[in-house]
């Protein structure tokens, strides 16, 4: 059991040398279970805006699978397509919350439910 | 550079799957519904999986200790768990908690707890891009809009919740497939874990100068003032001595490869040049890294990336300029659902 | 009927000739051509091809007067006078003599080194006597008749008048083309030219659709015989390696073939050279309306009466008669190919006057009179003498076009009536006199009258039928003909110009043009009708045209023997040596002497056609005379014909049975064809047309049924709200991962398993460990190379700092 300090220490030197598999497995489980409460978020849900802050925290578990892994090849590929990570959420959040406006404004709901115009 | 050992299994697969069960079950207990809403329950019920996946995972642990005298540590950091508890615990609740505000608020937390577990993976520059970009920037978004577009209380429930958001759709369904989605995936990765071990080709002289990886070294040999600056902390040369250059490139002569610099002479007399090692000390900054590998290995990826960004900007702007028809009678109603405001302070005053 | 003609053959007959007079049969010599000819001779087709750019110029600036007129007229005769320039200039080469003068390259592709492998044809011109005859009357007669026409279509100035002058000016270029080309390429662009100015002038009047049926009939008819044209060129191609006449006049084959036919070794010829001209032939047919192909022409009557004049009675029909008169040394190869010619020709001839006889309007009777002559000038070709051929295409040219004009004038005067019972005595119509000498004129040439050009002309063909071997039914049928043409051309004259002054209008009203002219379209008799009197246009065209007819006799003194006409083509390679000693030998000796000659029961036909021509002229004359002409005239003729409508051959013909009915339908060909042709073709394009529309496209639209009915099975499941959207994404992400998981998992019972993954583990990391950076810094570790310059001087060469990368 390191400090605080002390793990901040540690991250600051270029890399510690010691990374575990199993240690690499609980980020990754974290991760997935990040992504899937995001997930269940966006199936359960009916407020657009919730909905699309849940695939923005699909994105945060994706990143921190990307960042795990970069940890335990000790290569910084990994961090650099968090910032491309980061660059598509922005970019998605940008869009996504112009169509909610969007949306609002023409039905004055933010229900997912009352756009069901592409039924067959 | 890595090679592999035969694979590990960290956690019982039944243990696995009946923690997701279990974890499904909360889950839909937490998600919203009108009459009886049991969301402490379900969070309860939640945690008590995802502790069980943990401690499965840390039995494991133990159980693969390689057989040394010092085995390095298998377990992450008390902070990694207390990290985790507390992004789980807050993305949680954003899916479940009925207002969008506080499902923002909540996510923000998620947010900077996940900044946490970047800094014990050392990767600094992502931690405080994180909080600076998400946090700061798409989040305050995020706000601006749930502000934009939502409905105008009505008088007699100003604090009413709107229909979609007092009630979840089909829960059930949505947390079965989620949790088995989840069984899968972590099925996929503890069910076999390859071990790497990193063979220690980063230091040619091996023990312990091995304080830089190739990569790093690659990095620093880019960075003459740095190096030179660490020369001069450690005293290893005068303020007067600077690396030498090469005449007609103007390179500096820095070799990562033997960790060595070659430096001006320190008197007139001596030696033409000096060629010292570096310093145990000398070392880049993540976000150096992050940035050589950025600049270095994917320019093409950043040009692409901008443009999203562009088109992405341009996209909003046309989105939210387009002109809405809304017809007279919605406009009607919405006004009249207004709350009078200067007749409402009128009679609080007077009352 | 065929089998003794075919016995003896043209080729036999000539292998015979040249048993019996070795010294004078002096053999085939190919044309010494001048490679360099002079560049202004492609000022002849290019110069009306400058007037149809000038005509187009004018539709596009909207020109409203007669401007186009005359600036076709201008063109067509600078275009005359080049062609009169390089008649004089042509006659100072020797005797046989060609010149071509190449424009541009046209095709030029080569595809190995070998003979035949090369196919060569260029822009250019071959102009010998025979293109030069050709050209002579194709471009007067042009400019003639393009200035009738500034007339003519004046009802039309605007767009339709440019659009006519274009039309006409393309159709120059195409037939300059067609008779000038070097090469049967060039000739065939001609020939494709012609025929779709044809095409397009038919259809002139393409709001009436009699018009754009006929059209659309001539163009379709000349197909058939195109293809045949097509077919022969390549077959000349793929023979002779070359389609260019200088070479193939020259080449070594033909020469070759020639001389074993004169040998008598008629069998060295190869089947493949004698189909040569058979499929030339059939696009001659096609052309120049012969049997089976010549029903479009009496329907290409439809268009304007100067284009019937220019293109389907003087040039353009000759197109046929110039393609065998060019090709003529290639005709002499097969011994079936002129034989067939002649009994083509002489049938159609027949056929032909049989129907003129019994129809009323005078431009069809015309129409049919010209395709008669060409029968008639196909069957000069055939009996070897190309020059009575040349001849008659020469004066036919000019009286039939007289003819054609004088008809027209009648339609432009008499608001479009041409049917003979509505009209008589137009003589005695003030203002008509020109038109009736000019109509004299053409009736006694195409009559064959003493002493006119037509009668000259039509008794060579005559005379040299009876001479040739194996000819004389043919030589029978046509002076037959002869009578019958007579007849028919003089029933026209009796009937629409003498006798008792009677005329109806027609159903066409021209256009404002007549305006100012007080004669109303009402009142006076016939309702009043005034006819238009033909303007100084056609009055000059045609007196210039009749005048030229008989001046065309003078031809026939003009020069050696045999008339100018003669002269130009002795010259040229359309006239083979060997019968003209042939024909020598003929006359010196009396035509007895040899058995071989043929006679006119017994006498020489030469001298003795004279009169016989003569009196089958004068017969045929007179039973038009008597049969329609009118009462009186000096009690020179014996008709009594009171009323424009009945005449005595009416009783003649009713006593006649059914044949004058069948005569008048033009022996029901169209219909036989209709029934044997069209018919058939029509319910094989419906079957197919059922087989495209059920199978095919039942086919593709099953095609595109079959997803349509799909996705109608599959609609429901698209309920349209996200949820559903998201939830069946990721239940299809959890099936993927359920299978890969059981790939993944599957665990084998095998014990190499694990060696195996181990194995897999050592080659994928050593793969990872062969990506090396470079090698130098073994060789120059710093450390080790310990001191400076040494280092300095390779850190300069390989900058150290790019060590290791990537």
């Amino acid at each position: 059991m390191e400090s605080l300090a002390g793990t901040l220490t540690f991250a600051q030197s270029a890399m510690p040398d010691a990374f575990q598999p199993t240690t690499l497995a609980h980020y990754l489980f974290v991760s997935a279970a990040m992504f899937i409460i995001g997930l269940i978020g966006f199936l359960a849900r009916r407020n657009l805006i919730i909905m699309f802050l849940c695939t923005e925290l699909m994105f945060q578990a994706a990143g921190l699978a990307l960042i795990a892994f970069s940890r335990y090849y000790l290569e910084h590929t990994g961090q650099t397509f968090v910032v491309f990570v980061l660059t598509v959420a922005a970019a998605e959040a940008a869009l996504a919350l112009a169509l909610v406006v969007l949306l609002f404004r023409t039905r004055d709901s933010l229900d997912a439910d009352l756009w069901d115009e592409m039924k067959g | 550079m890595y090679e592999f050992a035969a694979p590990i299994k960290l956690i019982h697969p039944f243990l696995l799957y009946a923690a997701c069960a279990v974890g499904a079950i909360g889950v839909w207990l937490a998600l919203p519904r009108k009459k009886v809403n049991p969301q402490l329950l379900g969070g309860a019920i939640a945690g008590f999986a995802v502790g069980l996946v943990l401690l499965g995972l840390g039995i494991g642990a133990f159980q693969n200790q390689p057989e040394m005298d010092n085995p390095p540590t298998m377990l992450p950091s008390i902070y990694f768990y207390i990290f985790a508890a507390i992004a789980l615990a807050a993305s949680l609740r954003m899916i479940t908690h009925p207002r969008p505000v506080y499902a923002a608020l909540y996510f923000i937390l998620t947010i900077l707890s996940s900044c946490g577990l970047y800094l014990i993976l050392s990767a600094e520059f992502m931690a405080f891009a994180l909080v600076i970009i998400y946090a700061g920037a798409i989040l305050i978004t995020y706000l601006f809009v749930i502000m934009l577009a939502t409905q105008a209380p009505s008088e007699e429930q100003p604090d009413a919740l709107s229909d979609y958001d007092a009630s979840a759709r089909e829960p059930a369904i949505a947390s079965g497939v989620g949790f088995v989605l989840l069984a899968l995936l972590t099925t996929m990765l503890f069910e076999g874990v390859r071990v790497l071990d990193r063979r220690d080709e980063a230091n040619p002289k091996g023990g312990q100068l091995a304080f830089q990886t190739t990569a790093e070294a690659d990095v620093l040999a880019r960075l003459p003032g740095k190096v030179e600056k660490s020369l001069r902390r450690e005293g290893l040369i005068t303020d007067e001595q600077s690396i030498q250059r090469n005449e007609e490139t103007g390179r500096a002569m820095i070799f990562p490869d033997a960790r060595t610099v070659l430096v001006e002479p320190s008197s007139e007399e001596g030696e033409p040049f000096d060629l010292l090692d570096w310093p145990e000390s000398l070392e880049a900054t993540n976000t150096e890294m992050v940035g050589f590998d950025l600049l270095a290995n994917q320019p093409g990826s950043i040009e692409i990336a901008g443009v999203i960004l562009l088109m992405a900007m341009l996209g909003a702007t046309v989105l939210s300029r387009r002109q809405v028809e809304v017809d007279e009678e919605l406009k009607a109603k919405q006004a009249a659902a207004l709350p009078v405001v200067h007749t409402s302070a009128a009679d609080g005053g007077g009352s | 009927m065929l089998t003794p003609i075919a016995e003896l053959g043209v080729a036999r007959a000539l292998g015979a000739l040249s048993v019996s007079a070795p010294e004078a049969a002096s053999g085939y010599a190919p044309p010494v051509v001048d490679m360099a000819g002079p560049w202004w001779i492609g000022l002849i087709p290019f110069l009306p091809m400058l007037g149809l750019l000038l005509a187009t110029a004018c539709a596009i600036g909207g020109v409203k007067s007669k401007l186009p007129a005359w600036l076709t007229v201008g063109c067509l005769a600078a275009s005359f006078a080049a062609t009169v320039l390089a008649f004089f200039q042509l006659n100072g080469l020797p005797g046989g003599g060609a010149q071509v003068t190449v424009w541009w390259e046209w095709f030029g592709l080569a595809w190995g080194e070998g003979e035949g492998q090369r196919l060569s044809a260029n822009f250019g011109f071959y102009m010998d006597n025979l293109t030069c005859l050709w050209m002579l009357f194709v471009t007067g007669l042009a400019t003639m008749i393009a200035l009738y026409a500034s007339e003519y279509m004046s009802h039309d100035v605007g767009l339709g008048y440019c659009r006519f002058f274009a039309a006409f000016n393309l159709f120059v270029f195409s037939m300059s083309c067609l008779v000038m080309g070097d090469n049967l390429l060039l000739l065939f662009l001609g020939w494709e030219g012609v025929g779709l100015c044809s095409y397009l002038l038919i259809g002139y009047f393409y709001q009436k659709p009699a018009a754009v049926a006929a059209a659309k009939k001539a163009f379709i008819v000349n197909r058939i015989g195109d293809l045949g044209l097509v077919l022969g060129v390549l077959l000349t191609f793929v023979h002779f390696g070359t389609i260019e006449y200088a070479e193939l006049f020259g080449s070594d084959k033909l020469v070759g073939y020639l001389a074993a036919i004169e040998a008598g070794n008629v069998d060295e010829v190869p089947l493949i050279a004698q189909m040569i001209p058979v499929l030339l032939m059939i696009g001659a047919f096609g052309k120049s309306a012969q049997l089976p192909l010549y029903v479009w022409l009496p329907d290409a009557m439809e268009g304007p009466t100067p284009v019937s004049a220019l293109i389907h009675a003087a040039t353009m029909v000759t197109a046929g008669v110039y393609l065998i008169a060019r090709m003529f040394p290639v005709f002499l190869l097969s011994e079936w190919a002129l034989p067939v010619v002649a009994w083509v020709g002489a049938l159609t001839a027949l056929l032909a006057a049989t129907i003129g006889m019994a129809q009323f309007d005078i431009k069809r009777i015309m129409a049919y009179s010209t395709v008669s002559q060409l029968g008639y000038m196909f069957c000069g070709l055939a009996a070897l003498t190309s020059v009575g051929g040349a001849f008659h295409v020469l004066t036919h040219a000019f009286f039939k076009a007289t003819l054609f004009l004088a008809c027209g004038a009648v339609m432009h005067g008499f608001a479009g009536q041409l049917d003979l019972r509505k009209l008589s005595g137009l003589s005695k119509v003030p203002g008509w006199r020109i038109v009736s000498i000019a109509m004299l004129v053409g009736c006694l040439n195409l009559a064959g009258f003493p002493f006119t050009a037509g009668y000259f002309s039509k008794d060579m063909i005559l005379a040299e039928s009876f001479i040739t071997p194996g000819m004389a039914p043919i030589g029978w049928i046509l002076l037959l003909t002869a009578g019958l043409t007579a007849y028919y051309t003089f029933r026209v004259f009796f009937r629409v110009f003498v006798g008792p002054v009677h005329y109806e209008p027609g159903d066409e009203h021209h256009g404002d043009d007549h305006g100012d002219d007080d004669h109303a379209h009402d009142g006076h008799g016939d309702g009043g009708f005034h006819p238009h009197a033909p303007g100084w246009a056609i009055n000059l065209v045609l007196a210039v045209l009749a005048a030229a007819s008989i001046a065309a006799a003078g031809l026939y003194f003009l020069g050696d023997k045999g008339g100018w006409v003669a002269g130009m083509i002795k010259d040229s390679t359309a006239y083979y040596p060997g019968f003209a000693a042939f024909t020598a030998e003929a006359v010196a000796h009396g035509g007895e002497e040899h058995a071989a000659h043929g006679t006119f029961l017994g006498m020489d036909p030469h001298k003795v056609m004279y009169y016989v021509s003569a009196v089958v002229g004068f017969v045929g004359i007179g039973i038009a005379a008597f049969l329609h002409g009118p009462k009186g005239l000096g009690g020179l003729l014996l008709g009594g014909r009171r009323r424009a409508d009945v005449s005595r051959a009416d009783g003649v013909a009713a006593k006649m049975g059914p044949i004058p009915a069948m005569a008048q339908g033009k022996w029901f060909v169209d219909e036989f064809y209709q029934f044997v042709v069209v018919g058939p073709l029509r319910f094989f394009a419906l079957v197919f047309s059922l087989i495209d529309r059920l199978l095919v496209d039942g086919l593709v639209a099953m095609f595109g049924w079959l997803p349509r009915w799909i996705g109608g099975a599959l609609r429901p499941s698209q309920s349209g709200v996200l949820h559903g959207y998201a939830v069946g994404m990721a239940g299809g992400v959890v099936v993927l991962l359920v299978i890969l998981a059981l790939m993944v998992f599957r665990e084998p019972a095998d014990p190499d398993a694990d060696r195996r993954d181990a194995e897999l583990i050592e080659f994928e990391s050593s793969r990872v460990l062969d990506r090396g950076g470079p090698e130098w810094t073994t060789d120059a570790d710093p450390v080790e190379a310990g001191a400076g310059a040494d280092l300095a001087a390779q850190a300069a060469v390989e900058p150290p700092v790019m060590g290791s990368g990537s």
